[in-house]
């Protein structure tokens, strides 16, 4: 009796783990099983299994673009952060109609295609760009900075690209915050930074292991920042991507490197889970 | 409650984001005609034509064939060869035309993914250059019309160059020299570089032999320090804005160059060029095949051909069209090519096995 009311309360769900099921589940074992293929030499995929797709992947030059890719994500991870819980903390601490406000101001630019936005950064740094004209006008410098092309500026790209996942998942972490706990830290005598790092700090880690997430795993996959701001100077896990399953002609190998980026993600997955849990609250909570 | 407002307006605009971000990544999306208006075998007036994207067959040219013959011309812009040929593999007969750069047309072929053309359907075909028929991929011209030609070459900044200090650049080998420290631009593709390094040392482009691939490569890497940037699709903004003072990248993009700043110098390597004939191919199962004959007739009128090389600056591959041309266009190196040039270009072949190879050297390279 318990079991049958119990299914019923659960049926609405089944048709969207169908879905989801489908849409997720049927491209990863395509992708799963498109990475042990073979190709022809004219680059169509044919059904002769092999290992070599994988010996490429961990080849140490490729091993290299996933330790580029992977401090990349981290540090992006890292900066939208720190950049990030001060904007949150403050942004959740607002009255509601001021709240509200911040956090359309936050999302508004991102209603704009992201291409766009990134050639606005080329605009602003490159080497004719605004910044640089107006230090040349102002005779601080007498030749051009070259800001363009380097892994900072990919960095810049993918901090400023992401930051708003950063800023939402702290943002409802400080949201959550039972303010009586603060009031009996300053009743206790705490000062303010006290505080911060015993009380709010560690009741926010759910929000924070959240953002970081949220944007590290986009990271690894925005080849096109690195084209645009890197000038192609440095490739990333995106870009072997990218280029094997088009212009190279080597899906099989693309669907292996992309296997090698679920297991980085997987890792953080996990990461994240450990974190989170003996917290009653997280990303999907 | 005021919180449950605060996250469902949070969890509304996060998703809208996200799906911005996809789309920023993304294709260009559907073809402009939607795929039930087809329907079987050319009953609806209509054309289904896929190639890239920008105005590579001009919207002008478009309406003027749809205005005359009141076909409807389906254009879908597509990214790379690989998209299209994707594309019409997986619905060969929800396409008609596509337009594919010389390698594609033999990999097309190979696949048995192209119709034979009927060349009695096609009274114009005999406008078009000899030069440009009978290549590798296509030795009878069975399947493809050329319609557009480009060829790399390095287009320079000689007072940059002098100012400098390095020699004037007039072969692939003069980049290596160091005074161009950070200035050179280099459209972003393995086989095209990997050609470079190759034509400078003398050797051929497709090259196997593993001992030419590795001087190759050594080479190559010398090349590191003086490239500051790579870029395929406006390598000429780099000479422009002073960044770069020799790029190499597509004749169309060296005309845009130059119109942009006339102190920019095509210079065409001794050493030789690549050239790449973009062509016309039906699909083996094309819905509309009749009227698909009618808009390839079309693209081929003198008049029509020389205003397209003009919009979009390729070189012609049509004969009949050199009347038609302005003189400024017939006066051009990089768009009337002289026949000198086009003696000293060959194409890449871009076989798999070359590919892999040059990929792994590539990524090396960049990973320095």
């Amino acid at each position: 009796m318990l079991k049958t009311k119990k299914i019923k309360q659960n049926a609405p769900v089944v048709p969207v783990l169908i879905w989801i099921g489908f849409l997720v589940g049927v491209p990863l074992i395509y992708v799963l099983a498109l990475s042990f293929l073979s190709r022809d030499h004219l680059g169509n995929v044919v059904l002769e299994f092999t290992l070599d797709n994988y010996k490429r992947v961990v080849d140490p030059v490729y091993l290299k673009v996933f330790y580029s890719s992977f401090l990349l994500a981290a540090l992006t991870g890292l900066i939208t952060l720190l950049i990030g819980y001060p904007v949150a903390y403050f942004t959740a601490n607002l009255e509601s109609k001021k709240r509200s406000l911040a956090i359309i101001l936050i999302i508004l630019p991102f209603w704009i295609s992201s291409l766009l936005r990134t050639y606005g950064w080329i605009i602003l740094l490159g080497n004719t760009g605004l910044i640089n004209n107006m230090l040349l006008k102002l005779n601080i410098i007498q030749q051009p900075l070259n800001m363009m092309y380097h892994f900072g500026t990919v960095l810049v790209g993918t901090t400023y690209m992401l930051i708003p996942f950063m800023i939402i998942a702290v943002f409802n972490s400080v949201g959550k915050l039972d303010r009586s706990l603060l009031e009996a830290s300053y009743d206790l005598g705490a000062s303010k930074w006290k505080t911060f790092f015993n009380i709010t700090l560690p009741l926010t880690v759910p929000g924070i292991a959240g953002g970081f997430t949220l944007v590290f795993i986009p990271s690894l996959g925005m080849y096109f920042i690195s084209d645009l701001l890197g000038g192609g100077m440095t490739i990333f896990l995106g870009n072997v991507i990218n280029t094997q399953a088009t212009r190279g002609r080597n899906k099989p190998l693309a669907a292996a490197f992309s296997v090698g980026m679920i297991v980085l993600v997987l890792i953080v997955l996990f990461i994240y889970s450990r974190v989170i849990r003996d917290k009653k609250e997280g990303l999907f909570l | 409650m005021r919180n449950t407002k605060i996250k469902s307006i949070l969890a509304i605009a996060l998703s809208i984001i996200l799906v911005f971000a996809l789309a920023g990544c993304g294709n260009s999306g559907e073809p402009n005609g939607s795929n039930d208006q087809i329907d079987g075998n050319g009953g609806s007036k209509q054309i289904n034509l896929m190639t890239w994207g920008g105005d590579f067959i001009p919207r002008e040219i478009i309406s003027q064939f749809e205005e005359k013959t009141g076909i409807k011309v389906n254009y879908k812009e597509v990214t790379s060869n690989e998209d299209m040929q994707s594309l019409l593999e997986a619905n060969p007969d929800q396409y008609d035309l596509a337009v594919v750069t010389d390698y594609m047309v033999d990999i097309l072929r190979q696949n048995g993914s192209l119709e034979k053309l009927d060349k009695s359907k096609l009274s114009n075909f005999s406008n078009i250059n000899p030069v440009y028929q009978g290549n590798y991929y296509d030795e009878n011209n069975e399947y493809s019309i050329p319609y557009a030609v480009s060829i790399s070459f390095l287009l320079v900044n000689p007072e940059a160059v002098a100012a400098l200090g390095a020699d004037p650049i007039t072969s692939y080998k003069d980049l290596w020299q160091e005074e161009l420290k950070d200035k050179i631009v280099l459209i972003d593709w393995s086989v095209e570089i990997m050609g470079l390094v190759l034509k400078s040392l003398g050797y051929e482009y497709n090259e196997t032999d593993p001992v030419k691939v590795a001087e190759a490569k050594e080479k190559l890497f010398e090349l590191r320090d003086n490239i500051v940037r790579f870029e395929t699709n406006t390598p000429e903004d780099s000479l422009i804005n002073g960044e770069a003072v020799a790029g190499f990248m597509y004749s169309n993009q060296a005309v845009k160059g130059q119109a942009a700043d006339e102190k920019l110098e095509p210079v065409f390597p001794e050493e030789g060029m690549p050239i790449y004939i973009d062509s016309f191919v039906m699909s083996h199962k094309a819905p509309n095949r009749d009227h698909a004959y009618e808009f390839l007739n079309f693209i081929m009128e003198p008049e029509i051909s020389a205003r397209i090389s003009v919009i979009t600056n390729f070189a012609s591959t049509n004969s009949a069209a050199e009347e038609y041309l302005p003189e400024d266009f017939k006066n051009n190196p990089m768009l009337n090519l002289p026949d000198e040039v086009v003696e000293n270009t060959s194409f890449y072949i871009n076989v798999a096995e070359v590919t892999e190879e040059y990929d792994h050297i590539y990524t090396e390279f960049k990973m320095r």
